[in-house]
């Protein structure tokens, strides 16, 4: 598995010819495409909701600030404690030592992205705390010690066979001869071996997927009720999440939550959705004891002011993945990246740098699918081509991509000879083909090799467009 | 200077503009409260039964239960203790925590017609936990009760004082994570069913 943004091109082919993948890959269309469209056909005006969504985040990324302070005041009002974290070293840091301030040796997680984005929990590990993933995608891959391959499933790139198989070399206290087939009996399986961790469990990490700044609440979905077991039953809970969730207050958590589960996974809303506001009050029966929240920046605020900056609007539903013709040919562990697909390619430019992420927003179609399904209507497009223009100034482009440009710039700065040249190029690309298609040229055989195109019909369209003039 | 001054200050100094603040959002009109609470719980594989009056509780309880074959046992957190349980002789009521097979009532204050969802601001005799731990949740929530919006919800919670945890439920416990096919009973209650009190 691919852990180096740098060999994504390499990762990639390796993903086209592995038949497992292409099997769960072709999941995407029939099952989250689908189940999408038909959401947004039965919520009535959509696009009406979608402006709402995107000037929500415009609104809080233009007041990141003041919002971000507010959240603390009162975070802190009700009891809790906010941490800020420049990096993810520094975010590592916090989360250990909270854990360290109350005690704790054993740790229940909610599915948390940044969480896999700074490498908690190999840090954790190594000092001795034992993290528990309890999204059952994100328990199979880390029993697989793999990581996620997608934003909201996490083992989108496995099928059954593959979890019946994890589990059984896993769960090495249940009968060996137990039955363990299909995907209700793994389902159970994991919920029985799951809950006796959620009782045992000294603390508490979930991510949030909106933060609100006046009630100084975090809002949580899940499917699986894995995020509340994780808040309620330890003594302690630490919300780690990207400081740019932050939104004005609960009422436009509610309006980005309609944005957020239908885009996802096509449910008008997920099963749970949790207000977590502070510690257990006095007079309450259930809840931590101790609350935390760690705000991580790790290259965010970075972005704010640049051509990129409608990429933090992004409330990690998915939907662009999904509806990426790339995402669905190599799937997530090629990007090598914890953020994958169009919001990958994006996103991780800007948090791990042009140098280490440049293949990212090269490897898109420009189709443009991914904008047209964002809830919060962030041009991925844009953004993309410009880290496309970031990675050509600063000499990253390889030298055959740099040298077929300058070629093409040559010819289209002089019109006649680019007529020229295009013309005889078709005509001789027609002779090339064989049945209607182009097949194979001279020095192209990699790119021949897994695709072909058809054969040019005869006139240029400039030939054409002089002819109807 | 301390990472939050680094932070904020990094911010503004990138931030030039100020957006106006959005205009408050109008979902789409819902005609029928009910009936819309009904056919979205539905949706979310919630069963959904009518009954008279809180007095008819207890019975319908005993009802669900031998429907689903489960023992005549039910897990009552405090706030429906003084329900008349005595009306179904059969039921033996548990009073400690459910454990992933037992069946739990749970009181809901609102429900919300949008979406066919339960809302549960925590309160001191309604353990939030309960709402995950059992295998079978059965809710209770008056006809009454059941507003348009998740916002109706907020604005009602905020009034009362925000309590710590505030849990909204639609459906029962599910997961797709293996294979995109949907199971339900991830961690939370494998099934969900309402009795909505129509006084």
């Amino acid at each position: 598995m691919n852990q180096d943004p740098r060999a994504f091109r390499e990762a990639g082919q390796a993903a086209l010819h592995d038949p497992g993948l292409r099997i769960a890959l072709s999941r995407l269309k029939t099952h989250f495409a689908l189940n999408r469209a038909l959401a947004v056909e039965r919520y009535g005006d959509w696009e009406a909701l979608r402006e709402q969504g995107c000037a929500i985040r415009d609104y809080a990324l233009a007041n990141l600030d003041t919002l971000l302070e507010q959240f603390e005041r009162a975070v802190t009002a009700r009891g809790g404690q906010v941490h800020w974290a420049r990096d993810a070293k520094e975010a590592r840091e916090i989360v250990l030592g909270v854990l360290r301030q109350h005690g704790a040796k054993t740790v229940t997680k909610g599915k948390s992205m940044v969480s896999e984005e700074i490498g908690l929990n190999p840090f954790l590990e190594a000092n001795g705390v034992v993290p528990v993933e309890t999204d059952l995608g994100e328990y199979i891959v880390q029993l697989r010690h793999e990581p996620p391959s997608h934003i909201i499933a996490p083992a989108f790139h496995l099928n059954k066979e593959d979890v019946a198989t994890t589990f059984r070399e896993a769960h090495t206290t249940l009968d060996p001869d137990r039955l363990l087939v299909e995907r209700t009996e793994l389902v159970a399986e994991a919920r029985r071996m799951l809950r006796a961790e959620f009782e045992a469990a000294d603390a508490g990490i979930t991510g949030a997927n909106f933060l609100a700044a006046e009630e100084g609440a975090v809002m949580l979905v899940t499917n699986e009720g894995n995020g509340d077991l994780t808040r309620l039953l330890p003594k302690t809970h630490i919300v780690l999440t990207g400081l740019e969730k932050v939104v004005t207050n609960l009422e436009h958590g509610a309006v980005l939550l309609r944005l957020l589960t239908r885009s996802a996974t096509g449910q008008d809303i997920s099963s749970y959705v949790t207000v977590m506001s502070g510690p257990r009050a006095a007079d309450e029966s259930d809840g931590p004891e101790n609350f935390h929240v760690v705000l991580v920046d790790n290259g965010r605020t970075r972005l704010l002011g640049t051509e990129a900056e409608e990429v933090l609007r992004c409330i990690r539903c998915a939907a662009c993945l999904n509806h990426c013709p790339i995402y669905a040919s190599v799937g997530g562990h090629t990007y090598g990246a914890t953020y994958t697909g169009p919001i990958g390619a994006a996103l991780n430019p800007g948090l791990m740098g042009v140098g280490v992420a440049h293949h990212h927003p090269n490897a898109s179609t420009f189709c443009g699918r991914c904008a047209e399904v964002c809830p919060v209507k962030i041009p991925l497009p844009k953004i993309m081509r410009y880290w496309r223009a970031r990675e050509y100034a600063s000499g990253l482009a390889p030298r055959t991509t740099v040298f077929g440009l300058s070629v093409w710039a040559f010819f289209a700065r002089r019109p006649a000879l680019y007529r020229l040249f295009v013309g005889g190029g078709a005509r001789v690309l027609k002779l090339l083909a064989r049945n209607g298609r182009v097949r194979a040229m001279p020095l192209m055989k990699n790119w021949f090799a897994v695709r072909d195109f058809p054969a040019p019909q005869g006139k240029t369209f400039s030939e054409l467009w002089a002819a109807r003039k | 200077m301390s990472a939050r001054d680094d932070i904020l200050s990094a911010i503004r100094a990138r931030r030039h503009e100020r957006a106006p603040l959005p205009p408050v959002y109008g979902p789409p009109a819902i005609l029928n409260i009910i009936d819309a609470f009904v056919e979205r719980a539905r949706l979310a594989n919630a069963e959904v039964r009518f009954i008279d009056s809180v007095a008819d509780v207890p019975v319908a309880i005993a009802e669900l239960l031998r429907a689903r074959n489960l023992p005549a046992i039910v897990h009552v957190p405090p706030s429906a203790s003084q329900l008349p349980w005595d009306t179904a002789p059969g039921l033996t009521l548990g009073h400690t925590a459910p454990g992933p097979d037992d069946a739990a009532v749970a009181i809901a204050p609102f429900g919300i017609a949008e979406t066919g969802t339960l809302a549960y601001p925590a309160r001191a005799d309604a353990p939030a936990s309960w709402h995950f731990r059992a295998g079978f949740e059965i809710a209770i929530v008056r006809a009454g009760t059941i507003l348009l919006h998740m916002e109706d919800v907020i604005a009602r919670a905020k009034s009362a004082g925000l309590p710590s945890t505030v849990n909204f439920v639609t459906g029962p416990s599910r997961t797709g994570d293996i294979e995109q096919t949907l199971e339900l009973g991830a961690h939370g209650p494998k099934a969900l069913a309402i009795l909505v009190i129509r006084e």
